[in-house]
């Protein structure tokens, strides 16, 4: 007994050093999925007021970008009010429209904190639960896809940025139509990699690509990028490198969309693949 | 006592501010991040019990991990940091010894003794650091590259801002 509290004094830093290591390491390692927004949870009530403050000074440094974009937006939007088109058949009655029902419903948010220099990079924004927004939503903003909403606390939601390791949308080359995985390389921010492109399919520097559709997150048709270069890999398939439409360091308003029949769809699909 | 203790925790305030506010948006094309934060465990005194030195590394790093949103990543690295910070030090220890009542500064021991003593501490930081945070030995040298160029930029942050702040 004497002999252990003697080695324990002399040893004390390195036992501490790797109590507190291991600790560390617990909280790495032991990070499951759960836990893990558990913590994105708590890390965005803790950092979410400060955070708030820094974008809050950093709006006013681009106010004159941002309120170029934003009219640039209600020229396009005005452009598709039905009061900016003129009745070319003089005598129709107004037909109360049943065909269509809506599918997407759109969210203003803010973002408050942003990195781009990690692996794994996530987006905070300044609205949560209490303003509607779930986890696997799409973000976007006019300059193109942004990420997909991860965690979400009372006032705030954690976003899986496009510069994320773990991110993967179906983009599609809006030419012709042939679709693939899109993910981030890790290597440069201004770049993503779409991949499982046949090689017959005639493709060019300078093609965009937009979102499918597929998997029910982002609406169809959204820009994610435009291509840089391709090359051939294993022979059959290209690995195109997308230069992305976002310049991820300048987020600050984004629109969050909600896929209504979402839901729908999903459960469709499990009970379809049982 | 009192005196000295806020004086340090002034420091921590103001270096965790200044990563958030400044040193996080220094980025090329995502390549390049310093850590400035560190230099809190650079400044601590030499005689600090070996338990505070710890405790107060560990409480950087969470505090960090907790704006991060980084669970675990900051903290090892900051207390693996920490926990070599005595034995850097008695490896560049002059003949003497420190004497008491000198601080780790630019100031006293000269530019060779703090950059040597910064950069084998920063370098031990970022390698845990980046390695953690990509968590795969996949892009080894892509990895290697990133920690040892953000390691160059801290250490000249550092050393920079040693001749403004600390500057007799």
């Amino acid at each position: 007994m004497k002999n252990l509290l003697r080695f324990i004094f002399r040893h004390h830093f390195l036992i501490l050093f790797l109590l507190i290591e291991s600790f560390s390491l617990f909280l790495l390692f032991s990070a499951n999925p759960y836990q893990k927004v558990l913590f994105y949870t708590l890390s965005h009530q803790v950092s979410g007021r400060l955070s708030t403050r820094i974008e809050n000074f950093k709006d006013y440094l681009s106010l004159h970008n941002e309120n170029h974009k934003l009219a640039e937006e209600n020229a396009r939007l005005y452009n598709r009010l039905r009061s900016s088109f003129r009745l070319n058949t003089p005598d129709s009655a107004p037909v109360i429209d049943t065909l269509y029902s809506r599918r997407y419903l759109y969210l203003t948010a803010r973002v408050i904190n942003n990195t781009v220099n990690k692996q794994f990079n996530y987006i905070t924004l300044d609205r949560g639960s209490s303003s509607g927004i779930e986890p696997d939503m799409a973000v976007i903003n006019s300059d193109g896809i942004v990420g997909i909403v991860k965690s979400v606390s009372g006032n705030y939601s954690g976003v899986l940025s496009v510069l994320n390791r773990g991110f993967t949308v179906s983009g599609k080359i809006r030419k012709n139509g042939y679709y693939g995985p899109v993910s981030w390389s890790g290597k440069n921010t201004g770049f993503a990699t779409l991949i499982d492109i046949p090689h017959h399919v005639a493709i060019a520097k300078g093609d965009t690509i937009v979102t499918s559709g597929f998997g029910g997150v982002f609406p169809e048709g959204y820009l994610i990028g435009i291509i840089e270069d391709f090359r051939l890999k294993g022979g059959n398939y290209y690995e195109i490198n997308v230069r992305l439409s976002n310049d991820f360091r300048k987020l600050s308003y984004v629109q969050v969309i909600k896929n209504i029949t979402r839901q729908e769809i999903d459960s469709l699909e499990t009970r379809v693949a049982q | 006592m009192i005196k000295e203790f806020l004086k340090y925790l002034f420091q921590f305030v103001v270096l965790i501010l200044a990563q958030l506010a400044v040193f996080k948006n220094i980025e090329f094309s995502g390549y390049i991040n310093p850590y400035v934060y560190v230099l809190f465990i650079l400044l601590l005194p030499f005689y600090i019990p070996r338990i505070v030195l710890l405790i107060s590394a560990f409480t950087l790093g969470l505090v960090m991990d907790l704006f991060m949103g980084t669970p675990g990543v900051h903290s090892t690295a900051t207390v693996l940091m920490a926990f070599s910070r005595p034995f850097v030090l008695a490896l560049f220890s002059p003949r003497e010894g420190y004497q008491t009542g000198t601080l780790p500064r630019l100031s006293e021991f000269g530019l060779e003794w703090f950059v040597k003593y910064t950069i084998i501490l920063v370098f031990l930081h970022h390698f845990t650091l980046f390695y953690l945070e990509v968590f795969t030995l996949d892009y080894f040298f892509s990895t290697f590259f990133r920690a040892l160029l953000s390691m160059m930029l801290t250490s000249l942050i550092i050393i920079i801002s040693q001749f403004f702040v600390f500057r007799q």
